[in-house]
């Protein structure tokens, strides 16, 4: 269970609201993400081209999904690697943990990966007696407060290297100044002895190639190597979505994704892992399983969020979109925090787990001219409120407003008549033109936003006037 | 526990449900890739000097160095100069083979302790103990597969003779290079990536294909640039004009 959930979404939106640090930390990051991003494909002519066949490919991999992934299975088990099939969260991390103790593992690095984030992992190995140890610096530092990642792509955005020092100080007994290059240098030392001591190395993948049976992980730390390499046994987990069929379709990929992501022209690190170790190889994992990760994910092949498993996780439609620019990723509650991560809250929980985080989005389409496979983020979150609405999952008062507005809406004359009445009443409210506070159940939308006031004239009346002038 | 049939069955049944199709394509894939790099070899060896600017430039701009040498024989003097200027004693390095060139043996002569890993397979406890020379060394050689230049990445393939930690665990990587290894773009290295997995596997090629694009980097805390957080602070490239024989070239 989500921990941030005891509050409610407002509440927690509100509590980003007043962080000051947060807020500054959030302009900065998302800012120079964005800037970073649209450098990068300024220098790419042929960017849009690539975006779209991007896009293409992932939709036709979606149509033969079983066939590539059978493809898939049967190349990594034909050089050694083993496939395990997880239904639900529940079964995935059962998968993991009958890995870990038929093989006597003890401590598990991990390298940044959202699935194992979204089947809480980590809990279910410290439960069993495995260590889990985040070794990508931002999911270190949040594993050893205690905390969640607030963006995709810098988890610990949300911290000040004031707060890190303190941490490290504390959790690891090293005093030091809060300079990012001296606490990253404590860091590399303290997973540098996790990396040689560790049984099992645990990450995700952000693509997995169907004709030749390989892992591919992109990281700029090195940890996706030293995870894939070090160990004895390496295991991902990886959303059934995330196949490719060729490496043809990878070069795809990767000339957009970390462009998308941080605007660097590649990562620093692309891994691809064919397999556990091979013969002469001085060393690789002896063992290799990957865990294929449906959670939800396969009902939606036929349902109304497919185009969201085309999603590569780049993090850029957080960093444009006006709400989360606003509120961070703690506020949204879930393991996927931005408009994507609306989506797929829907898709791991179902659509009752985003009746309000359905709203929190102005739908003004940022998201979508800045995801490098145009995943039409805003037509999916529409979707997703009329299905809370019909569900009636929304608070019925809001069900009762709409629906009285909805009726309003199909009568002409009432409506009119309402507009005028409208202008009467609401008098006493208007503060230049905008009425900021309301009593009642209308409260609930002054609480947080300004309404413009009804017009002094309605369109109707505007537009009657001018064409009796133009008559004249 | 879900089996393969049960899952498959859950997916084939969604999948006969999917309405109406949305555009798709898949990206053209080379029908022989092996011909085909062949081909775009020969006119890549026209274009290397080119190549070789650009790939410097864009190493530069992710932080790394290019070393630019006439003869093989010349690359331990760059290794030393690099160890010397930064007080590094402890160098591990591919062996000959793999490399195209000895390294260790004019590094010892002037006094750096300087390891050779191992050509073929070893005993689990001999590789434990090579694992701790390269994570105790200051320094890693090794040889690069491919260097593309549109990135400037070093493209490191694994196997006997290989080990990926000589890239990986020291604080400074050298890898040595030269100019037939350089492809342009990340499109045509999809189709050196077609070429070595069509047919069947080299038996030295190992597990692991790594792109380095420059030094180890995050910034993670306050989006402040580090260098060096888990892999090498520290990227050099050497470009050997001439006299590198690496055996069984990829
Ligand atoms: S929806 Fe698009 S922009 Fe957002 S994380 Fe996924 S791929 Fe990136």
């Amino acid at each position: 269970m989500e921990p941030e959930l005891a509050t409610p979404f407002r509440e927690r939106a509100g509590r980003a609201l007043d962080d000051r640090f947060l807020q500054e930390a959030l302009t900065v990051a998302t800012t120079k993400f964005i800037t970073l991003r649209r450098e990068a494909f300024a220098e790419l002519p042929e960017g849009d081209a690539l975006r779209d066949q991007a896009r293409a490919i992932k939709e036709a991999t979606l149509q033969r999904l079983d066939y590539w992934l059978e493809r898939l299975i049967e190349r990594i088990e034909s050089r050694g690697g083993h496939v395990h099939y997880a239904t639900s969260a529940d079964e995935a991390r059962r998968v993991v943990l009958d890995i870990a103790r038929r093989t006597g593992a003890r401590m598990a690095v991990k390298s940044k990966s959202m699935a194992t984030e979204e089947i809480h992992l980590n809990d279910a190995l410290q439960a069993a007696g495995v260590t889990p140890v985040e070794t990508d610096l931002g999911e270190y530092i949040i594993q050893l407060a205690h905390e969640r990642p607030s963006h995709i792509i810098a988890p610990a955005i949300h911290k000040t290297k004031g707060q890190v020092a303190e941490l490290f100080a504390r959790e690891l007994g090293r005093e030091t100044e809060p300079d990012p290059e001296v606490l990253t240098r404590i860091a590399r030392a303290e997973l540098r002895q996790k990396f040689l001591d560790a049984d099992l190395g645990i990450s995700g993948a952000n693509f997995a190639v169907a004709e030749t049976g390989t892992v591919v992980l992109v990281t700029n730390e090195g940890n996706g190597r030293m995870v894939t390499s070090l160990p004895r046994v390496h295991v991902a987990v990886m959303g059934v979505e995330k196949v490719i069929p060729s490496m043809t379709d990878l070069a795809v990929f990767l000339a957009i994704l970390a462009k998308s992501a941080t605007g660097q022209k590649l990562s620093v690190y692309t891994s691809l892992v064919n397999g556990p170790r091979r013969g002469g190889e001085p060393e690789g994992p002896e063992e290799l399983h990957l865990v294929l990760l449906d959670n939800g994910r396969v009902r939606q092949i036929a349902g109304p969020l497919r185009e969201a498993l085309n999603c590569l996780r780049c993090g850029a439609c957080l960093n444009v979109c006006p709400v989360y620019r606003q509120i961070g990723g703690h506020a949204y509650g879930y393991t996927y925090p931005g408009p994507i991560g609306i989506l797929l809250t829907a898709m791991l929980n179902g659509p009752a787990a985003v009746k309000d985080l359905a709203h929190a989005s102005s739908l003004c389409g940022a998201c979508m001219d800045a995801c490098p496979v145009r995943i039409d983020i805003p037509k999916m979150l529409i979707e997703l409120r009329r299905e809370v609405d019909q569900q009636g999952i929304a608070p019925w008062p809001e069900r009762a407003v709409f629906g009285a507005f909805a009726w309003l809406l199909q009568r002409p004359r009432l409506y009119r008549l309402s507009a005028r009445l409208g202008r009467l009443l609401q008098r006493p409210f208007v503060r230049g033109g905008r009425i900021r506070w309301l009593p009642g159940l209308f409260g609930e939308w002054t609480r947080t936003r300004d309404l413009p006031a009804v017009a002094r004239r309605t369109f109707h009346e505007r537009w009657a006037a001018l064409e009796r002038e133009a008559r004249r | 526990m879900t089996t393969k049939a049960e899952f498959f069955d859950r997916i084939r049944a969604e999948m006969a449900r999917t309405p109406g199709r949305a555009p798709s394509a898949l990206a053209a894939r080379p029908v022989r890739p092996r011909e085909g790099l062949d081909v775009l070899r020969r006119e890549l060896s026209e274009r290397w000097r080119e190549n070789l600017d650009r790939f410097q430039h864009e190493l530069e701009r992710v932080g790394g160095v290019l070393h630019r040498v006439a003869e093989a024989g010349e690359v331990p003097d760059v290794v030393a100069q690099i160890a010397a200027e930064r007080g590094m004693h402890r160098v591990v390095t591919w062996p000959r083979d793999t490399l195209g060139v000895d390294v260790a043996a004019p590094l010892v002569t002037r006094g750096f302790d300087a390891a050779v890993m191992p050509g073929t397979e070893v005993a689990a406890a001999e590789r434990a103990r090579l694992r701790g020379l390269a994570a105790a060394a200051d320094l890693g050689v090794t040889g690069a597969e491919v260097a593309i230049a549109e990135t400037g990445t070093l493209v490191v393939v694994s196997g006997a003779g290989r080990p990926r930690s000589t890239s990986l665990l020291p604080a400074c990587h050298v890898a040595v290079f030269e100019r037939d290894v350089l492809v342009e773009s990340l499109v045509q290295m999809g189709l050196v990536l077609e070429a070595w997995h069509e047919g069947a596997e080299p038996s030295w090629r190992g597990a692991a294909i790594n792109f380095i694009t420059g030094p180890s980097r995050t910034a993670d805390i306050e989006l402040t640039l580090t260098r060096g957080v888990h892999g090498p602070k520290e990227v050099h490239a050497v470009f050997v004009e001439r006299g590198l024989s690496v055996a069984r070239r990829a």
